[in-house]
């Protein structure tokens, strides 16, 4: 029986072990969570559970690998579908129209300090959170809407109105502030 | 791409992970973390940093179809153990097989039976391409046994090295286990690595071949550390 105290690391190495009743559980728990991951980056529903249901074919075919990732079971999962979406999302027949991308930049326009409350409210973001409200609004939004949303370079470009070096250093200097910041409060 | 520098290497890794790395610089990039450890764990530190931006999101409940396609999609296969090697393309069967046509055609695995050392009949042979699926070298040896095991070795068109590297022929066991070298090559037309019997009999069952750009006296670490040029799957003749 699948006992509800289980957790996501017990639930995958059962997986590894070809237990399809585990899988069903580990979907059943994560399943949500990683659609919303999906739907963010292709933006639509059908196209989302399309990337969802491959990526948990993905996770079933690869769990075996699992223990040498050494990552949470959420952020191997999580990989997977980023991974899966981002490269739907960039078959040309799979973008979206520009006003969705414009809607999407409004949103997170003035972003301070607007997207860090978000985070925040999301209770998870923790240190993450604290180091993003130390880069430049410029730099968190590049780099929030390239993770969340799958924006590229040019898309970022194309839709901030900037020149494509420029958010390519907004992007660059926020992931080096970004890590330093990160390791200073691991070791701190 | 520096591949040395640390710095560098986070960058590349960050860029990745966030998905700002596309087309062709994030499917050789993909095929370079695969021969690398230290780059693999750069991307998992990366993957987890950024992670909580993840479950900033509400929950969606997926359809049923869904978990219907999914279940119904692994009952169909029966226990695949695919390792890390499962999706090097070579793994693909119509690439692959291209490639094996595109080899013969241009003659490289033409095992006649002037090569007293290959015998059609008990031969390994292993088409290795690039990322293009497009052949660039074969590697041949006798399934027999031998007092002093070689490998032939074909560089298909005349290949530039760059200067300061070498090219590192590996091993690919398979089941996950560790790339393993057979030493050096160059980009000579026709030549021969003699391997030592014991490697030779793993060889014989290896999944696959691996050809790594490394620094001048080969990989420091016995693992590949720079990127895979050409790999290419063993196939038994």
């Amino acid at each position: 029986m699948m006992d509800a105290a289980d957790s996501l690391d017990d639930l995958m190495a059962r997986c590894a072990l070809r237990d399809q009743r585990a899988f069903a559980e580990l979907y059943r728990r994560s399943s949500g969570r990683l659609l919303a991951v999906a739907m963010r980056i292709v933006r639509r529903r059908d196209w989302a559970e399309d990337v969802l249901q491959e990526s948990f074919v993905n996770i079933w075919n690869h769990v075996t690998d699992y223990s040498r990732a050494k990552s949470a079971p959420m952020t191997w999962m999580t990989a997977i579908v980023r991974n899966r979406a981002l490269d739907w999302a960039r078959r040309p027949k799979h973008e979206t129209a520009d006003e969705d991308l414009d809607g999407l930049i409004e949103n997170w326009e003035d972003s301070t300090p607007g997207p860090a409350q978000r985070l925040v409210a999301a209770g998870e973001a923790g240190q993450l959170d604290d180091c993003l409200r130390q880069l430049s609004g410029q730099q968190r939004q590049s780099i929030a809407l390239a993770y969340m949303h799958g924006l590229s370079h040019s898309e970022l470009a194309d839709h901030l109105g900037e020149p494509l070096g420029t958010i390519k250093t907004w992007i660059r200097r926020g992931l080096e502030k970004l890590r330093g910041c990160l390791e200073a409060g691991n070791a701190a | 791409m520096k591949i040395t520098d640390p710095r560098g290497r986070s960058l590349l890794a960050a860029e990745y992970v966030l998905g700002t790395m596309t087309g062709r610089t994030r499917a050789r990039f993909e095929l370079w973390l695969r021969s690398d450890p230290g780059l693999r764990k750069e991307v998992a530190a990366w993957q987890e940093r950024l992670e909580p931006l993840s479950a900033t999101a509400a929950e969606l409940v997926p359809s049923d179809r869904v978990w219907r396609g999914i279940a119904a999609r692994i009952a169909a296969r029966s226990a695949p153990r695919e390792s890390w090697l499962g999706s090097l393309a070579f793994w693909r069967g119509s690439s692959f097989v291209s490639a094996i046509a595109a080899a013969l055609m241009f003659g490289y695995i033409a095992l006649t039976p002037r090569d007293h050392a290959l015998t059609p009949d008990n031969a390994m042979v292993v088409v290795m391409a690039d990322d293009q699926s497009k052949p660039a070298m074969t590697v041949a040896w006798t399934m027999q046994e031998q007092a002093k095991p070689r490998l032939r070795i074909r560089v298909i068109g005349h290949q530039q090295m760059d200067p300061g590297t070498s090219w590192e022929l590996w091993m690919l066991p398979g089941e996950d286990q560790p790339p393993k070298s057979l030493g050096l090559i160059t980009t000579h037309d026709t030549q021969y690595v003699e391997v030592p019997p014991e490697i030779k009999a793993k060889l014989d069952k290896a999944a696959g071949l691996a050809m790594s750009v490394e620094p001048e006296r080969g990989s420091p670490t016995g693992l590949p550390t720079g990127p895979v040029l050409y790999s290419g799957k063993c196939l038994e003749i």
